[in-house]
């Protein structure tokens, strides 16, 4: 037995033992504490912010796009409602069942049947929505809608279809939407702060977004913003209950100053020839009449077209897609030959007395080289009226001769050339204002007085865009003062490009309308064909743009064989005189005459736009 | 310590003190899991049974003289050594661990019965040695200690095997382990850390302990339990979101909410005062526990006391600890809280025998 004393000594020992263990755990328990305290007190919110997020899931509502009108408040794109037939899977308990009902009233292929199938068990687990037909037709709603009270877990809902009601009119101007890429919309929800995946849509193609024209460069204003709603979810990411709802706010609906009538006819006029047709408003600079042809269905391209049609469109040796107006890069031929009049009164070189013997070609003193007219023996002794009425080369050679490189450019781009003069176009081309150095930069060759006299006509290295020729030809109509152009005004307060010089003055610009009227109404006008087309006075420049240099007619009839390499037909125009309204230009690639070929569907659209039909 | 005298002149023994912290620990316990549950009627009729059952059982073990389970301690030991050697050979098998002995009427969990006969086994055989114990006794035990160690984390049950081994250990530190031994020891325990690492551990348990060095490497695999714990125990703040209220548990992303993450849905819904509470309770059955171990008859008492009072609070912290994120996932019930019977069971036999061994005072010493 042990006896007292060791009992003692066993006692105090174990007590001292006990003392270190609870020690011990009095420190381990004091961690926890610790512990749990840091979790729940002070990183409270984070883990209130975590359990809230793990609870709820937000779901996107898209918003619905804006729609686009014309000047006169016709509507061009619209929403067009599709309907879709929809099941709510989780309350269904026999789906093929269901399928065979439903397929005695609505027809469903295959494809439809197998998405049901495949996507049913997951979205009736998350509580989702399943889309078994899109598009119904009339006769399926009315049969589903008389039967629905057969079906109570399923019902048609009503999804929007992005529609050009005008496919072919409207397709560089207004342009197409299509699927919104993952990191675009990544970028469109982060501007509005969200971040869900996913959407309850309006439209059945899902996200859109614009891809060309006015659908692209007015996508913001006409995307709308993004809503969301709110539910509470499960682990499982079942929907439980909809907690909260932000509404979708819808697109604004973008009035441009296009118009359906001149558009109609630009089309009409141009019967698909390879072209364009831009008609301005010279007041604004407003954009009425915006024509590239021959055109294309917006609507296949946005609501998916087959991979034929497709390549179809793609190969075309017409090259639909191309937006002639705003990128095609033609010579301004003959129609240049105002602003070269222009440039040579305001520095003086010539006035409207001066007078040149035109024999029918210029010849460059430095080498002898010839230019020629486009009239056999020349026009005789001409002044820039009658030169521009009657397209005296000889007469725009020895003036652009005379003329300061470089000073003739920055003169050229006053009236749009080279340079960008469209606000809101969808990409457009600057076209080309050729100089020395650029010429030194991209062909490595020195600037060549030649290449100065060929400007004076508007051939060589220049090209402009059709957009830019409508540019110029509203810059002379309003005088040197015009407003960059525009498809939508709305607040839009920009300054006028105005060109300034104390050597033309308001009768200058008034013996250049005469003159331009002169190309249409005198005798010797190279328009003259144009007089009988209308009731009132028009102003016009007309253009034809050599492909192949020929020096007579009958190389000329050599070369025409083949059509694409016969001359391009240019007008620029505006009336009605004296106090001009619309501006227009026109350009028909290979056909031949500018006069009697482009000028008709210039006269045809300002008809329309100034109602003299 | 308390004897109530009846006219009969046989007594009761009872410590007021333990049975109350103890019933009102299972009745808090059965309030935490009719949530935990998500109100499911079925599993609080059970649970009240087992307590109800348990309390009974904890009662009744505390009549019999200490010296009863001193002299069966070695009965008790063979006896739950055979039930885990039926486990093995007969045992159910559930999500690939097999630790379950279907009797019929009730599964039983053997680990669980020797989880409380070993210690007292060990506190019976350090009763006449003189102390501190010699080098062969130290050596006897720690061998019997590790072979039922290694025999209940070959289920595999490590949390269970850490707890009886951790239990197994107080015996030997409480009776009196020379502290040149218990260095050496430890020692030779951090050296073999790689070994045990390579040799010991499932794949899976090594899992959890990486998971636990950075759960958010991977917040939804490895890393979802203890993430979505430690998000319901942080979201809980003061006060707690209020009974039922909690949404990490009622929508499914706790997972184990009726056992091993229990007290994730208490600090949820009762908050940083709820937990307080909680752990107060157990600290005070504890410190209770050591009291009467220190006022125990004898040696055999005092061990067995302090064996068992540090094995519950060791269950308690090693549950605690994991939910909150301080050691791995180990799969360890919440004293008197968690869903389950042996378990449960396991610590109303241990109370048994602590008061048996406290209200017990031989006859000579008064």
């Amino acid at each position: 037995m042990i006896d007292f004393k060791e009992r003692y000594s066993e006692k105090k020992h174990f007590f001292r033992r006990l003392i270190l263990i609870c020690t011990f755990f009095g420190a381990l328990f004091l961690y926890l504490l610790f512990k749990t305290f840091s979790l729940q007190i002070s990183s409270y919110t984070d883990y209130e912010l975590a359990a809230l997020k793990n609870k709820t899931r937000e779901v996107l509502i898209q918003p619905r796009r804006g729609i686009i009108y014309d000047r006169t408040g016709e509507i061009i794109v619209n929403n067009v409602p599709s309907y879709n037939l929809i099941l709510n899977p989780s309350q269904i308990t026999d789906l093929n069942n269901l399928l065979l009902e439903i397929q005695t009233i609505i027809n469903l292929n295959d494809s439809d049947i197998l998405y049901v199938k495949e996507n049913f068990k997951i979205r009736s687990k998350l509580n989702r929505e399943l889309i078994l037909k899109r598009n119904l037709t009339k006769e399926e709603i009315a049969r589903f809608e008389v039967r629905k009270y057969r079906f109570p877990n399923s019902y048609i809902a009503e999804r929007y279809s992005r529609e050009n009601l005008f496919p072919y009119l409207f397709s560089h101007s207004v342009g197409y939407v299509g699927n919104l890429n993952d990191d675009s919309l990544q970028e469109i929800l982060s501007l509005q702060d969200l971040s869900p995946k996913e959407t309850i849509f309006k439209y059945s193609n899902g996200f859109l977004s614009g891809k060309t024209g006015i659908e692209n460069v007015y996508d913001q204003e006409l995307r709308g913003f993004f809503g969301k709603k709110i539910y509470e979810v499960d682990a499982s990411g079942r929907l439980l209950k909809e907690i909260d709802t932000i509404p979708a706010i819808d697109g604004k609906d973008i009035h441009t100053s296009l118009d359906l009538k001149s558009q109609k006819v630009a089309f009409r006029e141009l019967k698909n020839r390879r072209g364009s047709v831009v008609a301005v408003d010279i007041s604004d600079g407003a954009i009425v009449t915006y024509l590239s042809s021959p055109s294309f269905s917006v609507n296949k391209i946005a609501n998916g077209l087959s991979q034929n049609d497709f390549n179809e469109l793609i190969e075309d040796k017409n090259k639909p897609f191309f937006d002639r107006a705003a990128q095609g890069r033609y010579s301004p031929a003959s129609t240049i030959k105002p602003a070269i009049g222009l440039f040579g009164l305001e520095n003086n070189i010539i006035d409207w007395d001066f007078t040149i013997d035109d024999p029918g070609y210029f010849e460059l003193p430095e080498d002898g080289r010839i230019y020629r007219g486009w009239k056999k023996g020349g026009h005789g002794k001409i002044n820039l009226q009658d030169a521009i009425i009657e397209s005296s080369n000889t007469f725009f050679f020895s003036l652009a001769y005379k003329s300061e490189i470089e000073e003739l450019i920055k003169h050229l781009s006053y009236f749009g050339f080279g340079r960008n003069v469209c606000l809101d176009c969808f990409l457009p081309d600057n076209g080309l204002l050729p100089n020395p150095a650029w010429k030194m930069n991209t062909l490595n060759f020195g600037w060549f007085k030649g290449d100065t006299v060929n400007l004076g006509v508007g051939q060589g290295y220049m090209s402009a865009t059709p957009l830019q020729l409508a540019y110029y030809s509203a810059f002379i109509a309003n005088k040197g003062a015009l407003n960059k152009f525009s498809f939508v005004q709305d607040d839009k307060t920009f300054p006028k490009d105005v060109f300034y010089s104390s050597n033309i003055d308001d009768k200058d610009w008034e013996k250049i309308h005469k003159s331009m009227i002169g190309v249409i109404e005198q005798p010797k006008g190279t328009a003259g064909r144009l007089r009988e087309l209308k009731d009132y006075i028009i102003a016009a420049k007309s253009g034809t743009v050599e492909l192949v240099s020929t020096d007579t007619k009958e190389d000329y009839k050599i070369i025409r064989e083949e059509e694409a390499k016969r001359d391009h037909a240019i007008i620029v125009a505006f009336g009605p005189m004296p106090n001009p309204k619309y501006a227009v230009s026109v350009v028909i690639e290979n056909g031949e005459s500018g006069g009697s070929v482009a000028g008709p569907v210039a006269i045809e659209v300002l008809n329309s736009l100034l109602d003299y039909e | 310590m308390n004897k109530i005298f009846n006219p009969n002149k046989s007594k009761i023994y009872f410590d007021q003190y333990l049975f109350i912290s103890i019933s009102l620990l299972s009745i808090m316990g059965l309030l935490f899991l009719y949530s935990a549950s998500q109100g499911s009627t079925e599993t609080i009729i059970k649970q009240s049974l087992f307590v109800v059952f348990g309390l009974i059982l904890m009662f009744v073990l505390s009549q019999p003289d200490p010296d009863f389970y001193k002299n069966n301690a070695l009965f008790f030991l063979i006896l739950s050594i055979i039930l885990i050697f039926l486990t093995m050979l007969f045992g159910k098998e559930v999500n690939g661990a097999q630790r379950w002995l279907d009797l019929g009427f009730f599964t039983l969990q053997a680990s669980e019965i020797i989880k409380i006969a070993l210690p007292v086994f060990l506190a019976a055989y350090l009763y006449d040695k003189p102390l501190p114990i010699n080098l062969l006794q130290t050596f006897i035990t720690l061998v019997l200690i590790l072979t039922i160690v290694n025999l209940i984390r070959v289920q595999p049950d490590l949390g269970t095997s850490l707890v009886i081994l951790v239990a197994g250990l107080y015996i030997l530190f409480l009776a009196g382990l020379s502290w040149r031994f218990i260095g050496i020891s430890f020692g030779i325990f951090i050296l073999s850390l790689p070994f045990i690492w390579n040799n010991f551990l499932e794949p899976f348990q090594r899992q959890r302990i990486l998971t636990l060095l950075d759960p958010s490497a991977d917040p939804y695999g490895s890393g979802w339990n203890i993430t979505q714990s430690k998000i319901a125990i942080g979201s809980g703040g003061l006060e707690g979101k209020g009974y039922q209220m909690g949404s990490q548990a009622h929508l499914d992303f706790l997972p184990e909410t009726e056992t091993d993450f229990i007290f994730s849905v208490i600090a949820e819904e009762f908050g940083f005062i709820g937990v307080c509470i909680l752990v107060s309770l157990f600290i005070f059955i504890l410190l209770r526990c050591l009291y009467l171990a220190l006022n125990a008859r004898d040696r055999f008492c005092r061990l067995t006391i302090g064996g068992l009072s540090l094995l519950f609070i060791s269950t308690v912290f090693i549950n605690l600890a994991m939910v909150v994120g301080i050691i791995p996932v180990v799969g360890m019930p919440l004293p008197f809280i968690s869903k389950g019977g042996s378990s449960l069971l396991s610590f109303y036999i241990a109370f048994g025998i602590i008061i048996s061994m406290a209200t017990h005072k031989k006859l000579m010493q008064r």
